[in-house]
């Protein structure tokens, strides 16, 4: 059967906070729906099992030019990703990504945060961003920037303790996340400042 | 990580575990124990047994599952990122091989060639939580 | 030759069930048989050539079989299986899946003990013990069996409805700089990273913080 079809251009990698997308030109044949399959090498493959290429069937002759591929792209390893159209009658040489993919290479955003003053307790909620995320989380006394606390917060399915402050006194909050998986940390969130009680609890 | 080497056998060990009929051999646990093993030859022991999982036991359980297969390399990959970082410690010669843990992996080595290949790499595979719930008591 | 006939329909859903490892064989009856059906079962220890029949659960109608003693030592793994016998009849024997007492049990939450003071309440929380042979035989609490267990701790002020969450890894905890006279509700769950396992909630237990003396 020859490869009549162009193969997919353009292929690359869009991932954050370690969600990992494919995404890929698309390649137009008219009067015909193009659809395209993903495979995925890990350097196992390459290294161990005769360089072969597994098949991710969520994104099996799909029309979609873009596949998740974040469950498979599990390790901290370099892997190699490719794609090929297909048309039923007519299929495309495989169109492999430029280099390879590493994970450790994945874009971290500072965490969604939001910082509470109850009387005298000092508290943060943040959002859940899977199970691969911690939040080191820095507080300190306004002013006292040299004498900052941290916390590790792994479980975030409600509103952290985060400690106690003295009455009347602002105290500060920023946030990072940090992934162990691959040992690298996103930048720190904006601060935000509360007021504990006896004193008007203010967002500064 | 380890974790995610866990979490990935955890979907696939009831699968796995079932398409492996011989209930009277172990390859990691008898006649034996890993737990039995000194702290002085964990080091050795782990080093082995990763080389003995990429080198023997992945590549020959291939199924015709494509949703075991992918979580099959999940693991080896894991397994060969954990490996890397083993080596340097191998490399820095912090990883002695005592007279016990070498007699340990000989036996390991001859319970898995006492079957046919893909057997005893089905029978390995499913003996990963064996190793992953010694590495994690010990560690 | 007084062998038994064996097409009697095979006991189903053959597993265990295990909270802080005490380890419980369980299954249904064959399909269709009523009343009268006895059982039998042996189990083994995976690696391990010989399967071993427990005496206390031979010929038994109910349709559970404790193997708690039998499978206690969690650095090993199980397999048990079941035989049911009706009329000169027999079924197969039928197997449970390989059963690993550290990673296939469930734990119960910690049990939670309160007390307070005009501004703190003070909880002590304590973990499950793992089951043991016998009331007066050797205690050892699932803290020794998982090292890396932490507890995470929920306080609800019933007055103000908000809720509180805490991680820790020791098992006390003093929340300092609360309200007087006001009622809190604790419950706490306890979570091991490594194997992965975590119980539910415990149930809410709740207490007042003593009333300002000086108001």
């Amino acid at each position: 059967e020859d490869a009549l079809l162009p193969s997919p251009q353009n292929i690359s990698i869009l991932s954050t906070n370690m969600r990992h997308f494919l995404t890929w030109s698309p390649v137009t044949i008219q009067g015909e729906t193009v659809r395209y399959s993903v495979e995925f090498q890990g350097e196992y493959e390459r290294e161990y099992a005769n360089e072969s290429w597994i098949p991710i069937c969520e994104c099996s002759l799909i029309t979609a030019t873009v596949c998740n591929i974040t469950e498979d792209i599990s390790a901290t390893v370099a892997y190699n990703l490719r794609v090929r159209a297909d048309t039923g009658a007519r299929r495309s040489q495989w169109g492999t990504l430029k280099g390879f993919f590493n994970r450790i290479t994945t874009s971290l955003t500072p965490p969604p945060m939001k910082v509470i003053a109850d009387g005298y307790h000092l508290l943060v909620e943040l959002k859940d961003m899977g199970p691969a995320f911690q939040f080191c989380v820095l507080y300190w006394k306004k002013g006292q920037e040299s004498r900052m606390h941290w916390k590790m917060v792994k479980d975030v399915s409600s509103t952290v303790h985060l400690d106690t402050m003295e009455a009347g006194h602002d105290y500060c909050v920023k946030a990072q996340t940090y992934v162990e998986t691959i040992n690298r940390s996103s930048s720190f969130s904006q601060t935000q400042c509360v007021r504990a009680q006896g004193g008007r609890s203010l967002r500064l | 990580s380890v974790t995610e080497i866990r979490s990935g056998f955890t979907a696939i060990k009831a699968n796995i575990q079932a398409r492996d009929p011989i209930r009277t051999l172990s390859i990691l646990s008898h006649p034996q124990s890993l737990h039995k093993v000194k702290s002085s030859d964990r080091c050795c022991i782990i080093h082995n047994l990763f080389n003995f999982y990429m080198d023997k036991v992945f590549k020959h359980c291939q199924t015709e599952d494509s949703y075991i297969n992918r979580k099959i390399s999940s693991i080896a990959n894991s397994f060969l990122s954990i490996k890397k970082k083993l080596e340097q410690c191998h490399n820095q010669n912090k990883c002695l091989c005592g007279q016990e843990s070498t007699e340990k992996f000989k036996q390991i080595l001859a319970n898995y060639e006492g079957l046919n290949i893909t057997s005893a790499a089905i029978k390995s595979l499913g003996e990963l939580d064996i190793l992953l719930d010694w590495m994690e008591k010990s560690r | 030759s007084g062998e038994l006939y064996c097409s009697l329909p095979n006991p189903r859903n053959v597993h265990f069930e295990s909270i802080n490892m005490k380890n419980v064989l369980h299954w249904s009856a064959p399909e269709g048989t009523g009343e009268g059906v006895l059982y039998k079962v042996k189990y083994s220890v995976y690696g391990v050539g010989k399967w071993i029949r427990k005496p206390e659960c031979r010929n038994i109608n109910r349709t559970w079989c404790d193997l708690s003693n039998e499978t206690a030592d969690y650095e090993e793994q199980y397999y048990a299986s079941v035989k049911a016998f009706l009329n000169g009849m027999c079924s197969d024997w039928m197997e449970t899946a390989r059963f690993n007492p550290l990673t296939d049990t469930k734990i119960d939450p910690p049990v939670v003990n309160l007390s307070s003071t005009e501004k703190s309440i003070s909880i002590i929380l304590t973990a499950p013990e793992k089951w043991k042979r016998s009331p007066d035989g050797e205690s050892v609490s699932l803290l020794q069996v998982y090292p890396g267990l932490q507890y995470n701790v929920s306080v609800l002020n019933k007055k103000t409805k908000k809720r509180w969450f805490f991680s820790i890894s020791n098992n006390t905890l003093v929340v300092p700089w609360l309200e007087p006279g006001t009622a809190y509700c604790v419950s706490a769950q306890i979570h091991v990273t490594t194997p992965l396992l975590h119980s539910g909630f415990s149930k809410e237990y709740c207490i007042a913080t003593l009333k300002d003396k000086t108001a």
